[in-house]
């Protein structure tokens, strides 16, 4: 099966001690790699003002992932857990795989295209050239 | 559409888009470009808070295609990374005033 890319979002309260936000990040990571998925990238965001009240919070601390995996089973053990855990008050996955297979294709068209473009506005010159000769 | 036919057909350098509406042509609009396709972007982040703050509404609606001059694929993904955004609180789905 093809290896899938996603994005997961989480938001903990914002007055959770920053070690328990790295226990929560320990956990998935360990659960992501027991369904044959890895960890990418961890960023943490900090502190942000939510758009809209989540849970009686106005700001939250941010973390974000990316993840490689090849099972849908590991989102699902992922989110669960990010369910149960206490101080994370909202969460988002986002399979981006696609996506970013299809940027790939316009970025390669593009490049095929600015390839051919400097072949053709020499050429006249060239021809101008050959005619001026002869 | 006959009627946005005629006016370039008259004036002979006349503005591609924008003036078929009024009668008197006196208002030139200058013609709305893609930001996105300016740019060449191929994805957009719904990570960029600020970037999408600037297509949707005060109250946190999104901003029409004949607002903003967004052309449609990129006002396709425009519109699904603002709802992405909107569902992890980076924007509001309705802002209180």
């Amino acid at each position: 099966m093809e290896e899938r890319l996603y994005d997961l979002i989480f938001i903990c309260r914002p007055d959770t001690p920053e070690p328990e936000v790295d226990k929560i990040l320990a956990t998935l990571e360990q659960a992501a790699t027991e369904k044959a998925g890895k960890v990418e990238k961890v960023e943490k965001w900090g502190t942000r003002k939510l758009a809209y009240r989540v849970r009686k919070n106005r700001e939250g601390y941010y973390v974000y992932m990316v993840l490689r995996g090849t099972q849908g089973a590991m989102i699902a053990e992922l989110e669960r857990r990010l369910k149960v855990a206490d101080p994370v008050i909202k969460y988002m996955t986002v399979r981006l795989d696609e996506e970013m297979k299809r940027q790939q294709k316009l970025v390669a068209r593009r490049e095929r295209r600015l390839a051919r473009r400097p072949r053709k506005t020499p050429a006249p010159a060239a021809g101008e050239q050959t005619a001026a000769a002869s | 559409m006959a009627e946005e036919r005629r006016p370039p057909s008259q004036g002979s350098g006349g503005s591609g888009g924008g003036t078929g509406r009024r009668p008197k042509r006196q208002f030139f609009r200058k013609k709305k470009v893609c930001r996105f396709c300016t740019d060449r972007v191929d994805f957009i982040d719904y990570k960029k808070a600020d970037v999408l703050r600037q297509f949707v509404q005060d109250r946190g609606k999104l901003l029409p295609r004949r607002i903003t001059g967004t052309c449609s694929r990129h006002q396709r993904w425009l519109s699904e990374a603002i709802k992405r955004a909107r569902n992890i609180a980076l924007l509001p789905f309705a802002s209180e005033l």
